[in-house]
Parts: C-alpha cells; structure tokens; sequence
C-alpha cells in the first residue's frame, strides 16, 4: 500500500513528489501520422493520445441532404484496452465516452470558424493509448494541435487541464490546497474539475465536475485552474512554433 | 512516419527530473495489477532542521501562503554516545518493535521519518502507521517527516536482482547519509562547534553492518535506549527484538501447529472448506473458545490450546471443522487459568518438557470429553473445530497485574531482565510474557502492556510493558485501568477543542436582542411552562417537558432538549472530539465527558431559571394520547424547575399543589400512562437489568452501602416521552434523508437463543416463555411467575435480557426497511435525538433534523453513506464499551463497599456446572461462582450433575437451577496477586 494524498499535509508534497500548482511533464508532436489531414500525438504524464483530424470534408453519411450552414464536428474516441491499469475494452457506446465526444465538439465548435464551411464535416479522432488522469484535458489538448496541424482556422487553441483540492469532500477541510493536474490516483481519492480555456484566460470554453466540492473551495480551484491552462497554451504553444520553425526549415 | 520515441531530458520545470516506478501488486481478488507511476525528483525538499539556512528558504508554501517552520530543534538532546546531541532515523523495524518508546513523553524527540520507512509502515501495520502520523502532528515531539524518495540526492533505484527491503534499508542508509554531510556543511556556514550526530536506529543486523561499513552512525535499538536515561524503563517498551527471537529460534521447539497461507485460507473460505469468525472465549472456561460463523446456526466450539492455535479473543480467524466423532457438548465445568497453570514458569519454559497442552489441562479436557461420550448431554454435540489461521489480530493494549509466583523471588530488588506472567484483568486473554528488569517494581501494581507476538515456539504470547498505574486496588488506579480495559478516551481535552468553546465562557448568555443572528429561525418558546425531571444531582441536563390543555381538549405537549448542534458545529476539533468519544461514560465517582464541561453542565444544560437554546419537539396529543400532529423546532426557552424524579412525584401526588406548573406535569403523567400502556400492547418489552446505586460518603466518597435503583412513575413519565420524541424525529429525518438517516434498530433475537432458557424453564418451573414474536415473547414473560417468590419474574427478565442481541446505530441506507424495527420497543423506526450532551448519535441526529426543516443545510459528512457508517460503528463501540465500564466500576465499588464485612444474603441459582454453581445476589447485583472444591475446604468433593435435570447433588445438599438460596458474601483477598476479589460460599 503505497501512501495516498492524505499525506500532502506532512510536508506539500503530492504522491508523485509534485507541489501543488506544477503541472506534470507535457509532451506533444505535430504531424505524426502523414496519411490524416491532420495529426499529433501528446501526453500528459502518462496520459498518452494520438489524435487525428479528417476533414473539412463532405458528410460521409447517407440519407438526407445536409443543409447546415455551418461545419459539424464529430468527434471518436477510442479507449485502447491496455490504456488502463486493469485490461478493459470500452465499447462504442460507452456513457462516459459519449460524454467526451460531445464536451470536445461542443467546445471546439465555439472556436472554430464552423461557418466558412458549410455542408461540411470535420471529424476529430482520438486514440487513448494509456490514462493517468485529466482524460478529457488531455484529448482537448491533442485535439487542438491536430485541428492546427489540419490548418483548419479557429480563433485561438483551447488548453485545457485539470483542478483538484488535497482534501475530500466530506473532510470539510477549508484549509485544502487546490491541487493542479491530478494523476490518475488522485483522481481517484479527490474531488476534481477539468477546464479549458481559449485567448489566455479570458474564455472560458470547458467546465466539467463530476465530483461534490464545498462552494468556498471552488473559487480557488478555479483561479489555479485558468493558471493552469495559461501555462498549457504556453506549452501548446511551444509546440506549434516548434513545428512551423521544421516545416519552413525543410522547405 | 515520425518517432513517437520521447526524450526524457526535457522537463516541464528545472528543478525537478523525472523518474518513473513501476511495481505489481496483488489484488484482493486475486488478480495481479501492474501499476506504472510518474515521480519527480526534486531538490527543493528542506532538511527542516533550525540549524540549516539554507533550507529555510525551500520550506514550501501551499496556496494559502502558510509556510511550516523548521521542525527539527537546533540543539537536540544528547545522551551518553552522542553528547553532542542527536537526531534520530528509525527504520521499519525500529518503529515496529518500539512505538511505545516513540509515544513515550519523555523520549525519542527530534526524529527524522523517512518517506521509505512511513510507507513501510504503513505497509505492515495500519495502526502502527496512524500512531506515526498523530506523532508527526505532536509539536513537542519534534517528528519531521522527509520525503526521501522525492528528493534527488536521496532517491535510491532498485537494482537488478535486489529485494524491496535491501532497497529501503538502501534508501535509509543513503538519507542517513545525506543527512550528516547536509548538516555538517549548515553547522560550517554557521560557524558553530557542535553538529548534532545522525543516529540510525535499527533493529537488523545487516543494516546496521552496511551503515557502519559506510561511515553512518548507527545503533541498534537496545544499545540506544540503554544510553538514555531512566533505560531500565525505556528497555521494557522495546519489543524483545528480531535478533533475540532469531537466536531462540534455533533451540525452541514448535509447540503449535503452523497458520495455513492467506491465500489458502481465502480460497477454502470461499469454497465453503472452512470458517471465519471472530473468536471469543467463555468467560467461565478459558479452554473453551466459541466462534459464530454464517455457515451455522449455533456457534462452533473450539477446545483446547492446541485447537484455538494462539488465537485471542477477539481475533478474526480461520477455522475448519473437526470430524464428527470429536464434537461435543459445550463445556459444562468451570476452569479459570490461574488454577491450572499456577506454577509454570517464565523464565525457561522449554524445560517443562509438556507441550503446548499441560499435564493439568489435558486432564481437565479429558474429563469433559468423557462425559460428552458418556450421555447426550443438554442437547446434541455441536460441532467443534480448530483454527487454522489468523486473518486479523485484534490486540489491543491490557490491563493486568505481574503474577507474583512468576517473579524470581531472590531477585526482586535486583535490575536484571527477566521474563514474568501477565495476568490481564480480562479473564479471556491468556497470560502474556513480558521481559522486564523491574520485576520488583512492578508487583502488586497496576500495568498496562501489549502483545507484541505470540510465535509457534511460545506457549504464551509474548508482550512488552507501557506503563504503571498504580498500586492495585488504589482508586485511581483502578478506574485508570477499566478506562483503559474498554478504550474509553480519559484524558482531558486538548487545547485544540477547548478553542471551539464560545469565548464568553460561562457568560454567554441567550442575546437578548431577538434581532440577533442566534435567533435566526428560532421560536420564542419562553413563556411556556417548561420544567426538567432528572436523577438527584444531575447537571447535563438534556431534556426539559411542558405540557398544556388546549381549548379543543387536546393536549399541546412540547420535549424540549439542548441545542448542542448550535455550539458544535460539524467538522471542528471539538466535533471529532465528541465523534471519537462517542458518548459520556458514567462511572460511580467520576463522568468522562464527551463535550467539555462549559457546554455540558452550562451553555448547553437546560438549567432552571435562564434562558437556553433548545431543540423542540411539540405534539398536540389527543386524550387518548394519539398524535394530531407533530413539529419540530429551533426554539429559546426558560425552564421553571429542575426537579428530581423523587420531587416530581411528591410534587404531582400533592394535591394542594394546583399551580398551573403542577398541572401540565399531572397531564403528562395521564399521557405517559397512556402512551406506555399502548407501548406494552403493541408488544415492546419490559426487560431486567440489575442496577444498583452506591451509596457513597460525601466527604471522602467512599462507598458506604449498596441500594438496588428505585423506579418511581415519574421516571417512566420522561421516558415515555423521550421514546416519543425519538420516533418522531426517526421518522421525520428518514422522510427527509431516506439513505442517510441516522437511526437505531433492534434486530429480533434468533430463535436459538432463548432456547436454552425456554427449556430451562420447562423442566424446572413447567412455564412456557414463546418467542415468535416480541408481543409473544412479552406476554410470556409476564407468566413466568413464582407465587412464592415475587423476585423470580425479575430474574426470568434479567436472564432474557442476555439472550437478547444488542441494538445497534446504523444508517438507513444499508438496510431495508422492514430491518429498522427496534424489537424491545416494538417500534417500526426509531433514533437518539434526546441526549445530545453525552451522545453524539443524538448530536448527528439533531443535524439532521435541523436540516429537514430547513434550518440549515446538512454538512457533507452526514449526507455520505460510508462516512456515516464509520460513524455508527464506531458510537456502537463506544456506546457497548461504556456501559461494559460503567458495569466494571459499580462492581469494583460493590467490593469496595463489601470489604472486609461478611453478610448473609438470598441468592438464586442461574446456571450450573459440573463443578459449581452460579449464583446471583439481587441485592447487590452480583454474580458470583460457588466452586464445590472450596465447599470441601479445597478438594473435590464427590458430587452428581445432572445436565438435564439442571441439578447438581453433593453430599446430602442438591442444588438446582432458579433455587433460591441463603449465601454468605465475604471479600476475600487473593493470596498469590494481592488482588481483592468478592466470594460466596453457600450457608
């Protein structure tokens, strides 16, 4: 039995040897995979995603005409079976993966310029090799490099990460700490939020808590949150200019 | 197509590298899960110590901007080796043998806990581990915990081929290490001359070779606590340690069989092949062990010291059934330890070269096995088995005396070690070995030791001494010791609950302003003729009544009872205080608090004549004390009077008295009768318990005489609202929280439980006692009487009272509905709402219901079901425990009383063995055994028992069951331990 968070109080310090507001190691890549219009790969930890985008392309889907105005993002997730620590296949139609689906194209739809493509359909693929936590801050991230890679147009990338607090909800404790990026443990002994955010930190895209957290609590959490993502686009960021700096060098 | 290979090189942040660990582990399933996790190495982790500079800038902040100061004291205590003074690194081991040593005041300050060896603990004991982090959270211990594996320098990786522990022992001698050259360079920049030394402490002898083949200082355990002062004691908490059991290893001889494997004992439990249960020993037979297991209806029976293989009471163990030729009866003879085993010896027990079972044990099985064989005694034979593995130890610290024969006598004054009998207080728990070299010291006295092992080698477990209470039979000492003996929390409260109290003190006062927050949602109740009816001399008083004549001639009827959820709010020290405690212990001289004093016997206490907060629940009750309808409160009153049941009764039997007070108490006492009378026909249960008062001298409180408790109608008029109140909150917190709701439930005995008194009744009296239902079970009882005798009904009472299980807190929503019932009180539902001072079950309660009616929300503590559950485990623990305490107190006080006078009194049979008898004096509320060896002076006499008749005949004299008979009672002080003991003998 290893020690838990409740030994954060003993000296600051979190179960992987973190403080409270360090992300963990991010790593990304652009372009992976030559055959997607679109690509990247990119980790979180040891959250780990290949992403790839199709499109803008023509809806593949039979039976009536799609009048839309605007683009329709469709969004897959593919949970690998080994990604976990217990062997685990997650079918298609999976609660929690449809959730995701619909949390990732929702917020991508309100920073992508869906309008200069109507009738037509961007589909945002994403591969779960191995979760450690922040899932869903993770796919929003790899999501985001692979829509750049696509060189589809959007107003800003949105960065997401994820807040906790060192203490459980029915601890009560007022003195906790809110924690940024949690690990997949301790995820799983705290409460947490996942949030995402566009032009720095002015908007806010993705809110999502499926834990119970005292109200006074929040406030602080939110505030290390949008920090939190600040620092992701900067990664994110990083990544990009990386990227561009290869492509024009190779030319 | 592009590498996804990564680099490690690039880090998010400088100052941390990252690493990685991976590391299997096993489920409880059985399934095996590879777990992969990130670490980050860094070098910002301060040493905490006030002679380092460097690290006070590390010393990290949370979000709130707290910073924790450096820990570790810049001049430590020196001993004799190190006189320069001294920090200590324990490892595993050292905490596992010796936390008493680290608990102890006066020892063992500035200590280094490495995140290794914490994890270890934690790894290898549970409590252990929550013994480690309460001393980390002791300021004047000076425990600092350092994260050794987080910080660069210290970090150790597994090597190829090297077992997890030579990795940690690695990972302390490298801390150790990076300890002594980390202060040595502070002391320089400080230009000071004295550099503390850093101790590891260790109790392996590998680990201490490696550390000094590096250079480390090391010591083991026993050489470091003989350097201190005050060894001799210090020594004894010290388990004996690995290297001695090691060495004795090799000339012992096993003497108990081997515990199977876990995994064995999991899969055969699982398959059905064999049993788990707690074990628990009779109280009458120390041979003889009884374990419930799901698979029968009555217990199995476990025989012998051979069979319960080194259990405890208390264990939960592993059994498996015997085959069938080897059951038997349940023992129907007495055997008492000290009897048998009086004259082995501590010291070198490998030389009475009996076994595990001695000559005289075996002889006394042997007898009973006879007689099973012989005729079919009471019933069948039951089933019997043997253990076969430990699953979880339930050792516990115990109270007990040094068995004076134990002590070598020439060396009574002497310092040397040697090893004596425990004789625990708890007639259940074996004697334990404990090597002191205070032997001479220690007799006659009170003390407290634990159970560190008990080997295969060993006939008894082995243990090791705490502390000293005090001489036995002191006051002090002996309520010390059954605090102790039922866990009940004594000491008084820290500093930390007492900041929760109001700071007005004992001035706080109802605001006077009725615009003041406090008022918020509160009902003016205070003109209301409110009065309080209580035992003499009660100052926690929880509850007040009132009751008036509405106009429609229906009563309004109102239980008022203290706002203490107004003063402890959830989640603060005081909260988890009363949380741990449970419930107010009363013992005859003494109260151990749950809540402070200020709250309990003032600011809560509805005391006459001042403005309180209460908690009110107001009926209006129709004349036949049905209720019309019912609400519940926030309320300020005045009580009028604080009257005594005696009071109250004289007051409402005067009829000159026809103040408007007078006559809302003589409505009440119509409606309580009425109430109780609906009660009785609905079926509840009017059981027995014997109460006795001790009359004590005021003066010096030294208990004079025994009176058996009065029962006056007054008290069953509180009563009976009280037990309204309950129901009516049970039923409103239910509605409001039908998963998380607070309640208690009495689950209806099992059948097999009262047949032994069924049949016991039958042959001896020919009276029937039914028990299909609790209505039946009431009615039966009432016909289990004896025109000669008016107290024999009493004793059919008392006697089904034990055949009865205990009732239980639990949270509504771990059982069905139908499970709620309260079987004594023959109610669907019911809770603890009344008694908020001394129980915290009333206080969760009254949360509850506060949030039900929307005074204010519920904390989150009470809407989560397994906190809750924690919660109810842990009241039912305490709440059995301070009665068990409460008991053991009278009882010491009744011998107190007895002492040294001899007094003829009746007495009545209530069981009977082959060997005695017991019998019950109703005037004191004492059990005693009459032994027929100390009928015949001594020996054995001759004498016939008869197991279906319940007879016993020697002699000319025949004993039988439910006989009433003339006993003389006399204290009697044990020869061999000083120890006073309460002895009857038959006239």
């Amino acid at each position: 039995m290893p020690l838990d968070s409740s030994t954060y109080a003993l000296a600051h310090l979190r179960v992987d040897g973190r403080r409270w507001k360090e992300l963990r190691r991010i790593h990304g890549q652009m372009s992976t995979q030559a055959a997607a219009d679109g690509s990247s790969y990119f980790e979180m930890g040891n959250t780990k995603i290949i992403c790839t985008v199709l499109g803008p392309r023509q809806p593949t889907k039979s039976g009536g005409r799609d009048q839309s105005r605007e683009a329709i993002i469709e969004v897959e997730i593919g949970v690998a079976g080994f990604s976990g620590m217990d062997r685990k296949k997650r079918s298609r139609n999976d609660k929690r993966t449809q959730e995701m689906q619909y949390t990732i194209s929702s917020a991508f739809a309100s920073t992508v310029f869906t309008s200069q493509y109507p009738h037509s359909t961007i589909t945002i693929v994403l591969h779960v090799l191995s979760q450690d936590g922040a899932l869903l801050a993770a796919c929003i991230n790899a999501a985001t490099l692979a829509l750049i890679d696509a060189g589809v147009p959007m107003q800003d990338y949105i960065a997401a990460c994820t807040t906790g607090s060192t203490a459980s909800y029915a601890s009560n404790d007022e003195d906790a700490d809110p924690l940024l990026d949690l690990n997949g443990m301790e995820e799983l002994e705290l409460p947490f939020l996942t949030m995402g955010t566009s032009g720095g930190e002015d908007k806010v895209n993705v809110l999502v808590m499926e834990t119970r957290i005292q109200m006074p609590r929040l406030e602080a959490m939110v505030s290390v949150g949008l920090d939190g993502c600040k620092q992701v686009r900067n990664i994110l960021d990083g990544i990009v200019r990386e990227h561009g700096k290869k492509l024009l060098s190779s030319r | 197509m592009t590498s996804l290979k990564r680099s490690y090189a690039s880090s998010t942040t400088p100052s941390t590298t990252l690493s990685s660990k991976t590391y299997l582990r096993t489920l409880r399933s059985g399934k095996v899960q590879k777990v992969v996790r990130e670490l980050y190495l860094r070098q910002d982790i301060p040493c905490s110590s006030q002679l380092c500079s460097t690290c006070i800038d590390l010393a990290p902040a949370g979000f709130h901007g707290k910073q924790d100061p450096p820990v570790l004291s810049a001049t430590p205590a020196g001993t004799t080796q190190y006189p320069q003074g001294h920090y200590l690194v324990p490892d595993t081991n050292a905490f596992l043998t010796a936390m008493d040593l680290f608990e102890a005041e006066d020892a063992a300050r500035d200590v280094i806990v490495l995140q290794t060896v914490l994890e270890e603990v934690k790894n290898r004991s549970l409590p252990l581990y929550h013994r480690l982090i309460a001393l980390t959270k002791n300021e004047g211990k000076r425990f600092y915990v350092f994260f050794n594996d987080f910080r660069l320098e210290t970090y150790v990786t597994r090597e190829a081929g090297e077992s997890i522990n030579d990795r940690n022992d690695r990972a302390v001698r490298k801390a150790c290490s990076w300890y002594g050259s980390h202060l040595q360079d502070a002391v320089k920049a400080r230009q000071s001359a004295r550099c503390p030394a850093v101790v590891m402490l260790s109790d392996d002898r590998e680990n201490l070779r490696k550390a000094k083949e590096d250079g480390l200082i090391a010591s083991g355990l026993q050489d470091y606590v003989s350097g201190l002062p005050d060894a001799d004691r210090l020594l004894d908490m010290v388990a004996a340690s690995r290297d001695q059991r090691a060495t004795r290893d090799e000339k012992a001889k096993m003497v108990y069989p081997e515990y199977m494997s876990m995994s064995a004992m999991l899969t055969g439990v699982k398959a059905g092949s064999l049993h788990q249960g707690t074990f628990s020993v009779s109280p009458y037979n120390y041979l003889e062990g009884t374990v419930h297991v799901p698979a029968f209806d009555r217990p199995l029976i476990i025989q012998g010291r051979e069979n319960s293989n080194r259990a405890v009471s208390g264990d939960i163990v592993v059994l498996e059934v015997l085959p069938k030729d080897q059951w038997k009866a349940p023992s129907s003879k007495v055997i008492e330890e000290d009897d048998l085993t009086k004259n082995e010896n501590a010291e070198n027990e490998d030389e009475s070269a009996e076994g595990v079972v001695t000559e005289k044990e075996r002889r006394a099985l042997q007898e009973e096995v006879k007689r099973a064989h012989g005729k079919v005694a009471e019933g069948k034979p039951q089933p019997t088995a043997k253990v076969v593995g430990v699953i979880k130890r339930n050792w516990r610290q115990y109270v007990g005396h040094v068995d004076k024969d134990s002590v070598r006598s020439e060396a009574k004054q002497s310092r040397a070690q040697q090893t004596v009998f425990l004789i625990p207080m708890d007639k259940r728990i074996p004697k334990i070995k404990v090597r002191t070299r205070q032997a001479g010291d220690l007799l006659g006295k009170r003390v407290l030791v634990t159970i560190d092992s008990w080997d295969r080698d060993s006939r008894y477990p082995v243990g090791h001494f705490i502390r000293s209470l005090g001489e036995l039979e002191t006051k002090g000492a002996e309520t010390e010791a059954l605090l102790l003996e039922w866990d009940v929390q004594y000491r008084p409260f820290p500093k930390s609950v007492l900041d929760c109290l109001p700071a007005e003190g004992h001035d706080w006062k109802v605001p006077a302003d009725t615009a003041d927050p406090g008022w918020k949602g509160r009902r003016d109740l205070r003109d209301l003729l409110v009065c309080s009816i209580d035992p003499p001399g009660c100052v926690d008083i929880d509850d007040a009544l009132h009751a008036k004549l509405l106009p429609n001639g229906n009563f309004e009827v109102g239980v008022h009872i203290a706002d203490v959820s107004h003063f402890v709010k959830p989640n603060n020290a005081m909260d988890k205080e009363a949380s741990l405690r449970g419930t107010t212990v009363y013992l005859v001289d003494k109260r151990i608090d749950m809540l402070p004093m200020l709250l309990g016997t003032d600011l809560c206490s509805l005391k006459p004549y001042v403005e309180r907060y209460a908690f009110s629940v107001l009926w209006e009750l129709d004349q036949n004390a049905d209720i019309v309808n019912a609400t519940f409160t926030k309320s300020v009153i005045r009580s009028r009077e604080a009257f005594s049941y005696e009071r109250a009764q004289l007051r409402i039997d005067d009829q000159s008295q026809q103040d408007e007070l007078t006559q809302g108490m003589r409505h009440l006492m119509m409606l309580s009768k009425k109430l109780r009378a609906k009660r009785m026909a609905a079926g509840a249960l009017n059981l027995a318990s014997p109460e006795v008062r001790i009359e004590a001298e005021s003066e010096t409180s030294d208990p004079v005489d025994v009176k058996t408790k009065q029962l006056l109608d007054t008290n069953q008029l509180v009563e009976e609202f009280m037990l309204l109140a309950n129901i009516s909150v049970a039923g409103k917190n239910y509605s409001a929280f039908p998963q998380t709701a607070l309640l208690r439930r009495h689950a209806a005995p099992p059948k097999t439980n009262f047949e032994e008194l069924a049949n016991q009744l039958k042959v001896k009296k020919n009276l029937e006692l039914r028990s299909d239902s609790s209505k039946a079970l009431a009615d039966s009882l009432d016909t289990c009487t004896d025109p000669s005798d008016p107290f024999f009904n009493t004793l059919v009472r008392i006697l089904a009272t034990r055949c009865m299980m205990s009732a239980e807190y639990f949270c509504s929503g771990t059982q069905a509905y139908p499970e709620f019932r309260h079987y004594g009180l023959a109610s669907e539902i019911y809770t603890h709402f009344t008694s908020p001072i001394r129980r915290y079950a009333d206080l969760e309660a009254h949360r509850q219901l506060a949030a039900a009616i929307d005074y204010e929300p519920l904390d989150a503590s009470l809407q989560s079901k397994s906190k809750l559950e924690a919660v109810c485990k842990n009241i039912n623990v305490r709440h059995r425990n301070a009665q068990m305490a409460g008991r053991a107190s009278v009882e010491y006080y009744v011998g107190q009383a007895l002492k040294g006078r001899v007094l003829t009194e009746d007495g009545f049979v209530m069981r009977i063995f082959s060997n005695g008898f017991v019998v019950f004096v109703p005037r004191f509320g004492i059990e005693g055994l009459i032994r027929l060896r100390d009928l015949g002076g001594g020996k054995e006499v001759e004498s016939v028992f008869d197991a279906e008749e319940y007879s016993l005949s020697f002699g000319e004299r025949k004993v039988e069951l439910f006989e009433k008979l003339k006993v003389r009672i006399e204290d009697e002080a044990e020869e061999g331990t000083g120890k006073r003991k309460i002895k009857l003998s038959l006239v």
